[in-house]
């Protein structure tokens, strides 16, 4: 988990520090990461609140973000296959891109269902942690942080860093370029349409690149 | 200002729809499989999403760079996007965005 955890520090900072300049309190920033614990989604989420965007929208925005965590329960699914109900929720509250990584890595290391679920969750919490005090370094830091820093455009940035690692081929690169232009031209529509049509219109066009061909 | 109110019903929703997510196929793992062509089409989320909300929050906002056009955002996290690529690391490409945009603004006010 340590090698991750650079990575964790300076995003929680973004999202502790961008909760203070919206006017968030402590106890509501805390609070989110406690309840949604989704970095990439509370950011989106948080920007598209600030604009005063219909609850409707925030939260489908925030679950397409969050999608990808149904690739994570799939691919921990056979570990906890014979684990009670009670603790396959209670672990699956802890699914972030960062415990996924760590455990894929990992996993051949152990023999056992118990030994793989230990790991992971002292992988998880250890994340868990991490986060939760970045966040609270980021808020009180954002207080105090002078404008002329713009700490909110970490925001992008961050997304940037995050986009990377899901490149791995053209097909993704043509994906993510058609995203950003498409979210460009329709960020005028109302309600904040723009994201969510981006969104659909680029994982369409995932879709039509990654299709099997057919031999004649 | 966000809305209480406001704030804590998107926070409870997306609270309740992200574990739902989360949990749904540990939930139900003997009786869910998903195939290898959905999996795929999940793998292309990130690509589809994290352009789409970084790209217009750097085009629209009302830039002070005269000789960039006032797009210095835009032309700054295509350079980062770059730094993100060749150093893999999220605090080097946050500190060169930061810096670059911090002294680009100050040397034009100056």
């Amino acid at each position: 988990m340590i090698p991750i955890i650079p990575g964790i520090i300076p995003f929680g900072a973004v999202m502790g520090s961008v909760s203070s300049e919206v006017g968030l309190s402590f106890f509501q920033t805390v609070m989110m990461n406690m309840l949604v614990f989704a970095g990439a989604s509370q950011l989106a989420a948080v920007d598209l609140m600030k604009m005063e965007t219909p609850v409707i929208i925030v939260l489908v925005t925030g679950l397409i973000i969050n999608l990808r965590f149904l690739l994570y329960s799939a691919a921990y699914s056979p570990v906890m296959q014979k684990s009670r109900l009670l603790s396959r929720v209670f672990n699956s509250y802890f699914l972030t891109d960062q415990s996924y990584a760590v455990m894929s890595a990992n996993e051949h290391r152990f023999n056992s269902n118990d030994e793989k679920i230990q790991f992971y969750l002292g992988a998880a919490v250890c994340m868990f942690i991490v986060w939760q005090i970045s966040v609270i370094a980021g808020f009180i830091f954002g207080n105090f942080a002078p404008k002329s820093w713009a700490l909110e455009y970490a925001i992008p940035l961050s997304f940037v860093c995050l986009l990377i690692p899901s490149l791995k081929n053209n097909k993704y690169v043509t994906v993510a370029l058609f995203s950003a232009v498409t979210a460009v031209i329709l960020k005028p529509m109302p309600y904040n349409l723009g994201l969510i049509t981006t969104a659909t219109l680029s994982i369409l066009l995932g879709i039509y690149l990654s299709r099997k061909k057919r031999v004649i | 200002m966000i809305q209480a109110e406001y704030f804590w019903l998107n926070t409870f929703l997306l609270a309740v729809g992200t574990l739902l997510i989360r949990s749904s196929i540990l939930m139900f793992s003997s009786k869910i499989i998903i195939s290898d062509r959905l999996k795929e089409i999940f793998s292309f989320i990130p690509s589809a999403v994290l352009p789409a909300l970084a790209a217009p929050m750097a085009f629209y906002h009302p830039g002070t760079v005269d000789w960039l056009f006032n797009k210095e955002r835009v032309v700054i996290l295509l350079l980062a996007t770059v730094v993100a690529y060749f150093s893999k690391k999220m605090t080097t490409t946050l500190l060169f965005g930061l810096v670059f945009l911090y002294l680009i603004t100050q040397i034009t006010y100056s």
